[in-house]
């Protein structure tokens, strides 16, 4: 069976070049830099960026080719039958013209790592130390720029760290095309600036902090925040939309201090809005629950439990939150079918107009894994519609038993007065959430509490059915709070029958990825790295919903 | 002085030459009718023929150019006219702008018809302002005549021409800089390939010919280009212009035959060295060739080869003459800071370098050197030269390295001079600005 992650090349014809002396092949139509990765050589780049035009301005990538008089840069050319290339692994020229242009680029340059947020995942810091090493031959006085330049809301440039490497100009003039950025002046005065009368500010801008190679361009809120290595990096993805872009997270002292974009040519390329970036832990509540209650009055786990029972067999209301893990979907479908068997289940779901810039990314929800809970019929097609309906079938005052499953279970801007009312006055309401101050845990009979999603690990499944890995970012705010997933097990136990006996989240992903004959042979790290897509010819059967479900 | 065939400067001594009426009292808008009437690809064979090689300084034979160009693209060819005539010691090409600018306008019109474009942009040096005056005029008159616009002498061809004035870059001389500039972006050379003959101005085919070589059209055409080659020697056929300048008694423009000797050049035509002084050198291509010492000069002659083989380039005729008085520490330190003035900044080691090489010039020039310091400016230099974009890099070195090579003495003994006043070079504190 054939997994499509984000790194596969279309498997053209394949051609063959020489590289370093050993004969390779690769795909016809690769480009040089890609190629030479491909069989485990890096040659280094700046300018170069896969996902935007080639500039050829940073001259780091230069190669020897055969029937070539001048060394040839890597970034515009594109590998042919019988290149013959030579990297700095084998060509003394090439590893002195990288050295000298080192030297070059750091004449000018402040020198300031001691101060700069890039220091410690600097591209400038790793390629000196691998390709140069040498001290500086220069002792005139420096060029000096513009510092601290406020570009826009979210980023701010140091003109002397900038090596004009224009991969955020060409950002904003091929991908988001606003054309906020340009370069002025000539020579070693050359910076970038804004162009008149703009300001950047489009939906994406920050994704140019991730591009900048080097520590010019740099996030407003989050500058002067930590030294990179005090902090915990996480390879995850974003829970803002069913996008699912694919993101480096650091973390620390339970904090998340920086967001990256992680390259993911299949979802986010290496771009991310700002909306998902620096609202990162928007749905993180600020102060949490973290005992049960019974009429807000703290109760052991146990005696919450026992409220499961009253829906055993009797017409229940449920609505599921858009931003649980698929195997939490997973566990919830069953207790559902078996214990609580007449159900109605409806996933909270809205959708938003999007502006132009963000329809390159982003999606019109904020609901991270509707495809998860479709997966499992626990959402019709007609989302939106069903998630309304059942807002007036609770207003109605005619629902007996409401469950709330998760924090996002019924959406902040649809906690009115007459649909909390009707939860308090529901013969049953069950409510596994997490955010203490929020209108539905005030208003739901028993409360569990709950982990959100940067405090569990799992699956998630995107807009375009892309099966991807949810790191574990933060801690709970107390030992006792646990995932939705257990919660739902133990109510299951409650009621006679456990559903599985995992020790922890990453147990139970093996476990569903077992349960599947279609994902068994699937490793979290393909989910990590690229993400394996369910509507794969191969995956057929698993798209259907609730296919996935019967094989536990 | 030699008997020079006058082909560029024939008329420009008439008063009214720039004038319409002028231009065809003297034979003017003649050729372009007949050559109306031809074979687009037999006048692309002319040229070939005379062996007419590009003016503004790379020497390629302008026919070769044209034959790049693919037919039948489907998309329109554009001829830009390369007036952005910027090397320093370079002026030729404003005498042909001012004095016959329908000249100029008639040799776009052989070269559009030759590649069937119908579109034209004259890219004129923003400093040229009476020029650009003279010209602008010339292409109002030639379009009330007729001879610009829809169906020329109702021959169904129709050909637009327009003048863009550059902003003051150097770099707009080089032909994919000119090409960015006229679309309105910033004067930064193109990576090739692709090459401008085939995804040039807004990505169609474009040619970009010099000034000098397209007013050669029409005397080509109506002479013939066997005629034409029969001027000048083999491999450099026809006339050239040659700007002079520097210590020599008569500086101006010169029409000389190609291969003609260039101590004879300075002697008769620029009337020999100012104030009877030596000659002590000879830049004899524009500012970016390297640097002739007068002892190299014997039996050198005018032309692309001679000059070559005496380890410098004809380039674009920017002939500067320089006597013993002159400094060749300030002469490497004028010519490094033009050039780290003007690089466009794109790519690295342009960039960084040339500023570098034009900072250490300036603390040898005052006195701070230091023993390292030419091996070093030899190092920087190799490493820019060939390891850039476009061939600005190269353009750069030149000057700084044959000062260098040419006239070590001078160097070395400012820094001798420097090490034995016991002057820290840490302490030097260039305060030149841009």
């Amino acid at each position: 069976m054939s997994v499509t992650n984000g790194q596969d090349k279309a498997q053209g014809n394949l051609i063959e070049f020489t590289l370093d002396g050993k004969k390779v092949k690769v795909p016809a139509g690769t480009n040089l830099i890609d190629a030479a990765k491909m069989h485990g050589v890096d040659i280094p780049h700046y300018c170069y960026h896969k996902d935007l035009s080639i500039a050829g301005n940073c001259r780091m990538c230069q190669c020897e080719l055969n029937g070539k008089p001048k060394l040839e840069i890597a970034c515009n050319t594109v590998v042919t039958p019988g290149l013959e290339v030579k990297t700095h692994h084998s060509s003394p020229a090439v590893a002195d013209a990288q050295a000298a242009t080192l030297e070059f680029i750091l004449i000018n340059h402040p020198l300031d790592c001691t101060v700069c947020d890039q220091s410690g995942h600097c591209k400038l810091q790793d390629f000196h130390y691998e390709y140069n090493a040498k001290p500086s031959r220069f002792v005139e006085n420096k060029e000096h720029k513009v510092k601290a330049e406020v570009l826009g809301p979210n980023v701010i440039l140091d003109g002397e760290r900038c090596i004009m490497c224009t991969r955020c100009i060409r950002f904003c003039d091929e991908v988001t095309k606003t054309h906020e950025l340009g370069m002025l002046n000539r020579g070693d005065r050359s910076v970038i600036a804004i162009n008149q009368g703009k300001e950047l500010n489009n939906a994406l801008s920050g994704t140019v902090v991730d591009l900048c190679p080097v520590g010019a361009l740099t996030h407003r809120n989050w500058r002067f925040n930590s030294r990179i290595w005090y902090t915990n990096q996480f390879d995850s993805i974003c829970t803002g939309c069913s996008t699912g872009c694919n993101v480096k997270v650091a973390v620390r002292d339970n904090q998340v201090v920086q967001v990256k974009a992680r390259y993911n040519g299949a979802v986010n390329k290496e771009w991310m809005c700002d909306e998902g970036r620096y609202g990162f832990g928007r749905f993180q509540p600020n102060e949490r629950l973290t005992s049960p209650t019974i009429k807000k009055n703290k109760v052991d786990l146990d005696k919450a439990l026992e409220a499961f029972k009253s829906l055993k067999g009797q017409e229940t209301l449920v609505f599921v939150s858009p931003d649980l893990a698929l195997e939490e979907y997973w566990l919830l479908k069953k207790f559902l079918d078996h214990d609580v068997q007449k159900f109605k289940a409806v996933v909270a779901y809205r959708e938003r107009k999007l502006s132009e810039v963000e329809q390159i990314l982003v999606s019109p929800d904020y609901a991270a894994n509707f495809r998860g809970a479709q997966l499992f019929g626990l959402a019709g097609e007609n989302l939106e519609v069903d998630y309304k309906k059942a807002l007036e079938m609770l207003k109605s005052g005619s629902v007996e038993r409401v469950l709330l499953v998760g924090d996002r279970a019924i959406l902040t801007e649809d906690r009115t007065p007459d649909i909390t009312a009707a939860i308090s006055k529901a013969a049953t309401s069950i409510g596994i959430l997490a955010d203490a101050t929020s209108a539905l845990a005030l208003a739901t009979q028993v409360v569990i509490p709950e982990r959100t999603c940067l405090e569990k690990a799992g699956l998630m499944v995107n807009r375009e059915m892309r099966l991807q890995y949810l790191e574990r970012l933060l801690n709970p705010p107390a030992e006792n709070v646990m995932s939705a997933w257990r919660i739902i097990n133990a109510a299951s136990k409650k009621l006679g029958q456990e559903l599985v006996n995992c020790m922890n989240d990453r147990e139970l992903t093996l476990r569903y990825l077992k349960s599947d004959s279609r994902l068994s042979h699937i490793k979290i790290a393909d989910l990590k790295n690229g993400g394996v897509s369910l509507t794969d010819p191969s995956m057929a059967r698993a798209s259907e919903p609730g296919a996935a479900v019967g094989a536990g | 002085m030699g008997n020079h065939k006058k082909i560029l400067l024939a008329n420009v001594h008439h008063k009214d030459q720039h004038t319409i009426a002028g231009y065809e009292s003297r034979g003017g808008y003649k050729t372009i009718k007949k050559v109306l009437g031809m074979d687009p690809l037999k006048v692309i064979d002319e040229v070939k023929t005379s062996g007419l090689r590009g003016r503004g300084g790379a020497g390629f034979p302008t026919g070769t150019k044209w034959g790049f160009v693919p037919r039948n693209s489907g998309k329109p060819v554009y001829l830009l006219q390369n007036a952005d005539e910027s090397e320093p010691g370079t002026f030729k090409d404003r005498v042909l702008l001012e004095r016959d600018p329908h000249l100029c306008i008639e040799g776009m019109l052989i070269s559009a018809w030759a590649l069937q474009s119908n579109w034209s942009c004259v890219y004129i040096r923003g400093e040229y302002s009476y020029p650009y005056v003279r010209l602008n005029e010339a292409i109002k008159e030639a379009y009330a005549k007729g001879y610009l616009g829809d169906n020329i002498f109702g021959t169904g061809f129709s050909h637009h021409m327009v003048i863009h004035r550059g902003a003051g870059a150097y770099i707009c001389g080089e032909e994919t800089g000119l090409i960015e500039s006229l679309e309105g972006k910033k004067g930064q050379p193109r990576l090739k390939p692709p090459f401008p003959a085939v995804v040039g101005v807004y990505g169609c085919p474009t040619v970009v010919n010099n000034t000098e070589t397209l007013a050669a059209l029409p005397w080509i055409m109506e002479n013939g280009g066997a005629a034409y080659k029969a001027i000048g020697t083999e491999k450099s056929t026809g006339t050239k212009l040659i700007s002079a300048s520097g210590n020599i008694n008569k500086p101006g423009v010169y029409e000389i035959d190609l291969g003609y000797p260039l101590l004879k050049f300075i002697e008769e035509e620029c009337g020999g060295i100012a104030g009877g002084r030596k000659l002590k050198a000879v830049i004899p291509g524009g500012s970016s060739v390297p640097v002739l010492r007068a002892d190299e000069l014997e039996g050198v002659t005018l032309d692309y080869e001679s000059l070559q083989k005496a380890g410098s380039l004809l380039g674009s005729g920017g002939f500067m003459v320089l006597d013993d008085t002159v400094d060749m520490v300030e002469v490497a330190v004028n010519l490094a800071h033009f050039y780290s003035h003007e690089s466009c900044g794109q790519c690295t080691p342009c960039r960084e370098g040339g500023h570098w090489i034009e900072k250490i010039l300036n603390r040898i020039k005052d006195g701070y050197g230091r023993e390292q310091d030419l091996k070093l400016i030899e190092s920087i230099c190799k490493q820019i030269g060939g390891h850039t974009i476009c061939t600005f890099g190269e353009a750069l070195i030149t000057p700084a390295l044959s000062c260098i090579k040419k006239f070590p003495q001078e160097f070395t003994d400012k820094i001798k001079e420097a090490i034995l006043s016991g002057r820290k070079p840490e302490e030097y504190r260039h305060q030149a600005g841009h």
